[in-house]
């Protein structure tokens, strides 16, 4: 190893270190234990692949990934689309231009389960009492309680709280956009909308992949909203990957199984992430 | 000076070996050393009462604290950190799939010899043997109290429309109709939790299907769309009387609703009641059996053990553990949870005296009383979630036959 590279890799090893213990370990663990028939206690035997294929088999679980993937396109395109626009907004020369940051920062402070706790609430009372005491019959109802409209209830509340991460990281991206740039543009008579398309958005690419890519995978990997909101119901109509795997292998004793379906969504995952990367990197532009 | 310092270090070192010693020579009994004991409990209804019992408790047993630790999603809790071999001294659960895994994987106490069983009704220690099934020999934990499901009426509401216990389906049905046609919500449903569904699933299952269903269908010989026809029939036929929102309530909005007059009747296990009355102290409940048939002599009470307590095999001070199992036992303290928790008690000469109960206390008295169905299915079903679908979407072939294809493809897996 040269000289020069030795600091580096000793202020690296340590997070290595732990992420392998705490990240890659347990990966491989479970990589593991998809082969095997183990119930999360007592004896094991190899059981082959025989749990992937029941996966594919598994009505419920192509189901959860349906949803998922209903679900996280949605959200990853709502997020980017409100968050640019807060982003702008918040960049632009306002009053309170701070505070509102902050203001607009918060939800991702607190908790997901208490904003879904909370949020359950508002679907619950404050909603319907708001709707039958204005006489729209047809809102007066809890919109977790029903099959078809209990999605849109964990879309509204999954963006709400990921769009302030998402809109922190276009700011940065936007204060990186040199200000001749605009001037320039102002120059050649560019109007506000030209000038996005054509300055800022284009600019701000890389920051516009990573943000996809980071919204994909957080909504791929969508658990504590609905756990607190829905549990997975109406019936199983809200069932992300997720809470298929936690409360199958945890509660239902399917361990093995569960580690299988895993491993699946693991790749699922990773796959997407790199299409993303890919594909949304061939259009960012170097200044 | 250094002198000093040597003689106190030989002092403490001395003190603290001396201390180790008898910790870890006798157990319970001696004094002065502190014996640690975790309990847990996945009831989170009677963490008060614990509190209290465990007090009284540590006052009789001042060298024995007890801990109690009784997290939400205790069952999956329990699991994660069986996985870990980092198992609580004294468990309080009921006689669920979990409570039969444990058992089965050995980890829980043997208590066929403990003296203290005879004073435990044979029925529900046959209960959880049931549960644990016949692979494994032994009696692993005590059953404490027990539990009913059926149907808790507003006797204010019962009396006005001059209702008498149905004995009967039909006579259900029709006191359900007139309720609605007196502007009443007959039936005040919380189906946003999918478990709530289980209550009535089991009511009318265990009625109406075999007695061994679960049984039978391992071995191939039952299934679903042979024997749960009813059982969905009747279900369905119960949506009929529920309020408007029947999806978009759950469990605890439930309680305080039906507390405050909202439905007659409310498909429930006793195990709501203090939950109703604490949202509202002046409601007047009443409970019974839940009339699944037309024979009055078929219809039983749906009953299981709520609680029982054991000891795990890991446990670094079963006797002490022993020591609090033989204070719960105890008549007064039985008395005591059986009364705060409107639970009926496994204990021998324990008895639910709240009048609520007098309905369903002759189900006890002549042992007209039955098992929960759901406590026997294979823990990877996960019926809830799909009984609740079903409910929603109303198609009974299809639900059956997807229960039947699950079950197979959970016992293959």
């Amino acid at each position: 190893m040269k000289r020069k590279t030795m600091p580096y890799f000793l202020m690296a090893a340590p997070a290595l270190a732990l992420f392998f213990l705490f990240h890659t370990y347990p990966l491989l663990q479970g990589i593991f234990y998809s082969f095997t028939d183990w119930k999360g206690y007592g004896d094991w035997d190899f059981v082959g692949f025989k749990n992937y294929l029941n996966v594919f088999q598994d009505k419920r679980a192509w189901d959860a990934y349906l949803f998922t993937f209903k679900f996280a396109v949605v959200s990853t395109i709502l997020v980017n689309v409100i968050s640019i626009i807060v982003a702008l907004g918040l960049n632009a020369k306002i009053k309170f231009r701070k505070s509102l940051r902050a203001v607009y920062f918060m939800p991702n402070i607190l908790s997901i389960l208490i904003i879904g706790f909370i949020f359950n609430f508002i679907f619950a009372h404050f909603l319907p009492d708001m709707a039958k005491s204005l006489g729209f019959e047809a809102l007066s109802k809890n919109i977790l309680g029903d099959p078809d409209l209990a999605w849109i209830g964990i879309v509204i509340v999954s963006v709400w709280q990921a769009v302030a991460f998402n809109t922190i990281l276009y700011l940065a991206g936007l204060q990186t956009i040199p200000s001749d740039l605009y001037e320039a543009a102002v120059i050649d008579g560019a109007g506000k909308w030209k000038m996005f398309w054509t300055v800022t958005f284009p600019l701000i690419a890389p920051f516009f992949t990573i943000n996809m890519v980071l919204a994909m995978k957080n909504f791929l990997m969508v658990f504590d909203q609905i756990m607190a909101m829905t549990g997975g119901g109406p019936g199983t109509s809200t069932e992300s990957i997720s809470l298929l795997i936690y409360r199958g292998g945890f509660s239902g004793g399917e361990f093995a199984y569960q580690s299988a379906n895993a491993v699946i969504y693991f790749i699922i995952i990773l796959v997407v992430s790199i299409a993303q990367i890919k594909f949304l990197q061939k259009r960012e532009v170097e200044l | 000076m250094k002198r000093w310092l040597s003689t106190f270090l030989v002092t403490v070192l001395g003190v603290s070996l001396l201390a180790g010693c008898s910790a870890g020579g006798s157990e319970a009994g001696g004094s002065g050393e502190q014996i640690q004991l975790e309990l847990f409990s996945n009831k989170s209804e009677s963490i008060d009462t614990y509190k209290q019992l465990i007090e009284q408790f540590e006052e009789k047993n001042p060298n024995i604290n007890i801990k109690l630790s009784a997290p939400p999603e205790a069952e999956t809790v329990l699991k994660t950190r069986l996985t870990k071999n980092d198992l609580p001294d004294i468990i309080s659960m009921g006689a669920t799939q979990t409570y039969g895994e444990l058992a089965r994987a050995g980890v829980l106490k043997d208590f066929s010899d403990y003296k203290k069983l005879e004073t435990i009704q044979p029925a529900y220690v046959k209960m959880i043997g049931k549960v644990v099934g016949p692979d494994k020999e032994g009696v692993f934990g005590i059953p404490y109290a027990t539990n009913a499901n059926g149907v808790i009426y507003n006797k204010t509401k019962f009396e006005k429309l001059g209702f008498e216990i149905p004995q009967t389906w039909d006579q259900f049905i029709s006191q359900l109709e007139k309720a609605k046609q007196a502007g009443e919500i007959p039936i005040y449903f919380t189906l946003k939790d999918p478990w709530t569904a289980m209550v009535t699933w089991n009511s009318l299952g265990a009625n109406l299907a075999p007695d061994n269903f679960a049984q039978l269908k391992n071995q191939g010989k039952a299934t679903f769309q042979e024997e749960y026809k009813d059982v969905a029939k009747h279900f369905l036929q119960l949506l009929d009387y529920g309020q408007k929102d029947v999806f978009g309530v759950g469990y605890g909005d439930g309680n305080k609703a039906f507390a405050n007059g909202k439905g007659v009747f409310y498909l429930q296990g006793n195990w709501a009641i203090p939950e109703i009355v604490k949202a509202n102290p002046d409601v007047k409940l009443g409970m019974f059996a839940f009339p699944a048939t037309n024979n009055p002599e078929k219809n039983r009470l749906v009953s299981g053990v709520d609680v029982l307590l054991t000891i795990t095999e890991s446990s670094d001070h079963p006797e002490a553990a022993k020591k609090f199992i033989d204070f719960m036992l105890k008549k007064e303290t039985a008395q005591k949870y059986t009364d705060e928790q409107a639970a009926f008690s496994a204990v021998k000469g324990v008895f639910q005296k709240d009048k609520t109960f007098e309905d369903i206390k002759t189900n006890f008295e002549n042992g007209t009383i039955t098992g929960f169905p759901d406590h026997f299915y294979p823990a990877g079903l996960q019926a809830a979630n799909l009984v609740q679908a079903f409910l929603i979407k109303k198609n009974t072939e299809q639900f059956l036959k997807k229960m039947d294809t699950t079950w197979n493809k959970v016992l293959e897996r």
